[in-house]
């Protein structure tokens, strides 16, 4: 029998005045499960992920979250709701230090609001070594960091305040092959705690193919195709990826110029 | 087989490379040369019972309104409305004293004239941070029309109500109120008698005798200003101007909520990346609406020192303050951008500018207007050093 599914999006649809966006996609995430959402740009993939984290709200279709129906106003009522989003800017404050990012607006305070700052500087550094990066000094300037710590940090974050469904918006791009890796290898530690659902935004097949055990292909607005890793061949992934063109076709294009 | 890790790139700091990335760093090695510069110059009357008084009065001035300069600029604004805000404070509990307070409601106390005035500065205060975060103009422009504002505003009726845009000749309310006295009186009373009873003890013997030459006389005196001691032999120097205290405890407020607490981790993140704070659900407009009222209650609070030591007030008040509180905070090692900083390095700037201020006094053959040109070159160094500071905060990006 098949896993309850975490989260259930059923035909949403978005549309922007005359122009659609989205036009009735599904989607399913299970807990435990990095469930890759491809497409090229503007298939729909940020209006998806923007509905999902509350910052747009659907024209027409529902949201499940454990088969209860739920709707979000703000992206505070998603996460909230056990949504985290961490997107590819991270909001991450250069300047300040490890600890006052992690608990950046949700700051743990004593009396008179003062900060519990060795409680804090404890946390941050116990909840990235759980996914993987050992970070002697919680105290140190984020500008420190490399691309890919960042993400953790973003990551560790998001799990630390409660996401049951981490949203990761193209989490690999913009980083060095080296760090990309790191960034999969702490996808894949998020994975096996078991009682968390990951959304994997990418461009890219490869990274896809590394991590993820289910995927859907958006193309123009709509579910192009979608399985799981079983289900799906290498060269389907390839043509889907392209929104259903052929590199051979592509090629032959190519050739004609 | 190599265990290396991107953490392991970071290299263990030593104490004084930590302490060089401090923000504070490049105010306290001016503040340092400034005062050894001073004190040689002026061949040490600067630091004498009453050059101490002096100098601490103005920086203890100019400091109160730095410190709610630098909060804002932490959190990404400026407030160039600070001058014409002290001007229109002092106005208004000048006027409020001479002539009653507004619709009839009879006699003003010090008390009630400075609580209603800072109703309306905060009131101004509020105003002009709702105009910012809700149109997302730049600050520079909204303080900037209410810097217009604000001055012909004051003028306008310093002349509708008291036909003359100065006041002056205020009884000296200090004399039977506790609340002047706390604002324009003075402090720390029991430092300058204790500095005057041990100037008695090392002083034992000395005297102005009949066969003295001018020259030993005026060396005596000087000696003697040293020991808090006048020509009559009693003391010299009471205490410090009551400003000192209201700058002790704004500075440590605004040092404990910028460093200790949740608000003030609000702060750095509003002036870093306000678009990143919204996201983790820092309330960005109310801290900066917030600041703007504090830098507002800042120049009440100056204004009120002002008019309760001298008595009096006018339209000029104030003038060019908002910039010199502005040059304070960044030769203090605010950031221009926002988002770093400390209240520990404006003090040290404000130590620094009200000495240069002062020199004049202490140092008869210099012309005042080289405090501006030393303000220019000072400030012109501190970007530069500041935006390095940044650099090596953030690794080079």
């Amino acid at each position: 029998m098949a896993p309850k599914s975490y989260m259930r999006v059923e035909n949403v649809t978005k549309k922007f005045g005359p122009f659609t966006a989205l036009n009735g996609v599904d989607l399913d995430v299970y807990p435990g499960e990095v469930h890759a959402l491809l497409g090229d740009n503007g298939a729909g993939k940020s209006t998806l992920i923007k509905i999902l984290s509350g910052v747009h709200q659907p024209t027409s279709g529902t949201i499940y979250m454990e088969e209860v129906k739920r709707s979000f106003r703000s992206p505070r009522e998603a996460s909230a709701a056990g949504i985290g989003t961490v997107y590819q800017d991270l909001a991450i404050n250069q300047l300040m230090s490890v600890t006052r990012n992690f608990f950046m607006g949700r700051e743990l305070t004593s009396t008179l609001g003062k900060l519990r700052i060795d409680e804090m500087n404890q946390i941050a550094h116990d909840e990235m070594l759980k996914i993987g990066i050992d970070f002697s000094d919680p105290s140190q300037a984020v500008g420190t960091m490399s691309g890919g710590q960042r993400q953790t940090l973003a990551i560790a974050r998001a799990i630390y305040f409660g996401a049951k469904v981490l949203i990761l918006d193209e989490p690999t791009s913009a980083l060095g092959q080296k760090q990309q890796m790191e960034v999969l290898k702490t996808i894949k530690r998020v994975r096996a705690r078991g009682d968390i659902a990951i959304i994997f935004i990418t461009h890219n097949e490869i990274h896809s193919r590394l991590i993820a055990d289910r995927y859907t292909f958006l193309a123009l607005g709509q579910v192009i195709g979608n399985g799981t890793k079983a289900e799906l061949e290498g060269g389907d992934i390839r043509r889907l990826m392209a929104g259903g063109a052929e590199i051979k076709d592509l090629e032959q294009e190519l050739a004609k110029i | 087989m190599s265990e290396r890790n991107e953490s392991d790139r970071l290299q263990n700091e030593s104490w004084t490379q930590r302490m060089m990335r401090r923000p504070e760093i490049g105010s306290f090695i001016v503040m340092i040369i400034i005062i050894l510069a001073l004190g040689l110059a002026s061949e040490g009357k600067a630091f004498n019972a009453l050059g101490l008084k002096n100098n601490i009065a103005i920086i203890a001035q100019l400091g109160i309104i730095a410190v709610g300069a630098a909060l804002l600029m932490i959190a990404g604004e400026f407030d160039l409305s600070i001058g014409p805000m002290i001007a229109f404070a002092g106005m208004s509990m000048a006027i409020m004293l001479k002539w009653g307070l507004p619709f009839g409601l009879g006699e003003a106390t010090p008390f009630t004239a400075f609580a209603i005035t800072m109703c309306m500065t905060l009131g101004f205060g509020w105003l002009i941070g709702t105009i910012v975060v809700r149109s997302g103009l730049s600050s520079f422009i909204v303080t900037l029309a209410f810097w217009f504002f604000l001055r012909g505003l004051t003028e306008v009726c310093f002349r509708l109500i008291n036909q003359n845009t100065n006041v002056s000749g205020l009884p000296d309310f200090k004399q039977e109120s506790w609340f002047a006295e706390q604002m324009g009186g003075e402090v720390f009373g029991w430092l300058y008698d204790a500095w005057f009873w041990i100037g008695q003890k090392v002083a034992t013997g000395l005297e102005f005798t009949a066969g003295m030459t001018k020259d030993e006389k005026i060396d005596l005196i000087n000696y003697l200003s040293f020991l808090n001691i006048n020509r009559k032999m009693e003391q010299w120097v009471t205490g410090f101007d009551a400003r000192l205290l209201w700058f002790i405890i704004i500075a440590g407020v605004a040092w404990y909520v910028l460093a200790k607490t949740q608000i003030g981790n609000w702060i750095y993140a509003t002036g870093d990346n306000k678009e990143s704070a919204r996201a983790n659900g820092v309330p960005v407009n109310r801290v900066k609406v917030g600041l703007f009222m504090f830098s507002a209650f800042c120049a009440t609070i100056f204004a009120a020192c002002q008019v309760f030591d001298t008595n009096s007030s006018d339209a000029a008040k104030g003038m060019f303050k908002e910039l010199e509180a502005i040059a304070i905070a960044v030769v203090g090692g605010i950031l221009m951008t926002g988002g770093f900083g400390s209240i520990v390095g404006v003090v040290f700037g404000a130590v620094t500018f009200g000495l240069v201020a002062n020199a004049v006094f202490f140092i008869p053959w210099i012309d005042g207007a080289w405090f501006r040109v030393f303000v220019g070159t000072v400030l012109l160094a501190a970007v530069f050093a500041n935006e390095r500071i940044r650099k090596r905060i953030t690794g080079g990006i």
